[in-house]
């Protein structure tokens, strides 16, 4: 049986000369067949650990396996298709001439260019020199180049980096209709809303660690209910007796009641009865915004 | 390997550099060519001993003619050249596409080599084309006739021609592998065959009564204008034989280029793509 998992690291680090140290023992797994998000803030070492991934640095310590193979050998190199920071191209060849470049390298048919082209949608523009070409048409032209060798793994480092809202949106749709099927794509990327909508599972990496690894629901956890009520002390005893300390966390004047919506009518007959008045009362759920700054430390708004 | 030779010929055959470098060396020829006419037919009063003669602008020593317009102007080209192939893929960050697809780094390098090293053989060509068609418009203005030197001596100045660029030419790329850019790696490389490696040769030359010349032999520039002093004829007036075998100076200067290829093939082997 073919092993499920196409990216894994042990303890993968990377310190640098200067002593700065990029990435910290990261432990990381990805599934054939999904869209994996690597989310982090801009310098969490989300990019040096994809750059070791593909096999352009070499770990200080650790070991990762990427599509069966150690990062960067030939035979690995030949089932992955990636886009690292900024797609590299040369300036004064055409879109398509870029491509076949690329295409010679990676041992692909001239004929698979003219096909990825169409993919990323830009067969019109292919013939205009890349140095002329906008942010939007460089990243998308990046992933036609990633996707040449039609690739089992697909590395995507910040994609959308640079894109107007169309173009973001564009890339979106274009990154979730290659993740269909058996592709397996990695994303990494600081835009949490396009991560949520995109990844099946993510991993949080912050200041080189990774700090969390899971699916987007598991990482959101279970939905809640909201209570504004006074005396919001007698409400938070109230609620404490009904589901358990454990349950119940109070925030700027607000109970967070880790509880399904559904026990809504419950909570609000309870607390009423006992002479405590509800001022609001609404099913409530975290947004992998507010888990992203919760693991990351960052402050929201910053 | 035939592959990345494809891939890097698809590249330089559009390359802006490839064209200007071809159109340089053609019109340093014709301008060198041109000059040494000029002062042929108008000797002035106080020249006397570095006199051009007629008889070397001729097509029968066309290959010797092109050896002295090859030098430095050729040299300081190939270096340029040379930065720019390989300092310029770290500024557009197609080093990183390159590593990223099938062939493993060393194969890449090699690849990339072979077909730089194809280039300043066209260059090597382009400059004899153009030296043997400038012979011909002087011989047929001057109504002299068109003797041609033995196809073995054009091969062997082809060859001397395209080894000297190849070896200035490696300069340059280990320099641009070295630095990572271009610009600095081609400045740095024009710096030192233009002056840090005169000044080194003079002074190793002048300690104790040339005790060390045999170190200043071994340097490119001197390896390089021994080997271009090789083809010569009594036509030219030279009588001072080189203090370096041509044999001597093909063995160094394929050392040299053997030797800075490793290098730069090691450095990229071994560093990290950032």
């Amino acid at each position: 049986m073919e092993n499920t998992t196409i990216v894994e690291t042990h303890s993968l680090t990377k310190r640098y000369g200067s002593g700065v140290l990029a990435v910290d023992s990261v432990d990381m797994s990805v599934r054939r067949g999904e869209v994996y998000g690597f989310l982090g803030p801009n310098g969490a070492g989300k990019t040096t650990t994809l750059r070791m991934l593909v096999g352009l640095i070499r770990p200080t310590s650790g070991t990762a396996t990427v599509a069966g193979q150690a990062p960067g050998s030939p035979a690995g190199l030949a089932r992955i298709g990636s886009l690292i920071e900024s797609p590299g191209f040369y300036p004064y060849l055409s879109g398509r001439e870029n491509l076949r470049v690329v295409a010679d390298l990676a041992g692909a048919k001239q004929k698979r260019v003219d096909e990825v082209l169409e993919m990323v949608e830009l067969t019109s523009r292919a013939g205009r020199k890349f140095g002329t070409y906008s942010t939007g048409m460089k990243q998308r032209l990046g992933v036609a180049g990633a996707l040449l060798k039609d690739p089992d793994l697909l590395i995507l480092d910040e994609p959308t980096n640079g894109l107007d809202p169309q173009g973001m949106a564009e890339m979106r749709k274009l990154i979730k209709d290659i993740g269909q099927g058996d592709r397996t794509v990695l994303l990494s990327s600081h835009l949490l809303g396009e991560v949520e909508q995109i990844c099946d599972r993510v991993g949080v990496i912050s200041g080189g660690k990774l700090v969390s690894q899971s699916t987007v629901r598991e990482l959101i956890g279970e939905k809640g209910v909201l209570v504004r009520a006074d005396p919001s002390d007698r409400a938070a005893e109230i609620l404490n007796r009904m589901f358990g300390a454990a349950a119940v966390s109070r925030q700027d004047g607000l109970i967070h009641l880790a509880t399904d919506p559904k026990h809504s009518i419950d909570i609000n007959r309870e607390l009423v009865g006992a002479g405590v008045g509800v001022s609001e009362l609404r099913p409530y759920e975290r947004s992998l915004e507010e888990v992203f700054f919760q693991l990351t430390g960052e402050k929201q708004g910053s | 390997m035939i592959a990345t030779i494809k891939s890097e010929w698809r590249k330089l055959r559009f390359r802006p550099a490839f064209f200007v470098s071809s159109g340089l060396i053609a019109g340093i020829t014709v301008l060198v060519y041109s000059l040494n006419w000029y002062q042929a037919l108008h000797p002035g009063a106080r020249d006397r001993g570095g006199l051009v003669s007629i008889l070397t602008l001729y097509p029968d020593q066309f290959v010797n003619a092109v050896m002295g317009a090859a030098f430095p102007v050729g040299a300081a080209i190939a270096i340029v050249l040379g930065a720019l192939f390989a300092g310029s893929d770290f500024g557009w960050g197609t080093l990183k596409t390159m590593f990223t697809q099938h062939p493993g780094r060393l194969t890449v390098w090699t690849g990339r080599s072979v077909v730089f090293a194809t280039w300043m053989g066209i260059l090597a060509v382009v400059l004899f084309v153009t030296g043997a068609l400038m012979s011909v418009v002087v011989a047929s203005f001057q109504s002299h006739a068109i003797t041609w030197p033995a196809a073995t001596d054009i091969l062997k100045g082809v060859g001397a021609i395209w080894l000297a660029f190849a070896v200035e030419g490696a300069i340059g790329l280990a320099l641009g592998v070295f630095i990572r850019q271009s610009a600095a790696a081609l400045g740095a490389g024009l710096i030192y065959i233009l002056a840090v490696e005169l000044i080194a040769v003079r002074f190793i030359d002048s300690i104790n009564d040339g005790a060390y010349q045999w170190i200043g032999n071994l340097f490119v520039g001197q390896n390089v204008n021994a080997l271009a002093q090789s083809f010569t004829s009594p036509v030219f007036g030279r009588t001072v034989a080189p203090a370096i075998s041509a044999e001597s100076a093909v063995l160094v200067l394929a050392a040299y280029g053997v030797g800075l290829m490793i290098v730069a093939a090691g450095l990229l082997r071994l560093r990290d793509v950032t």
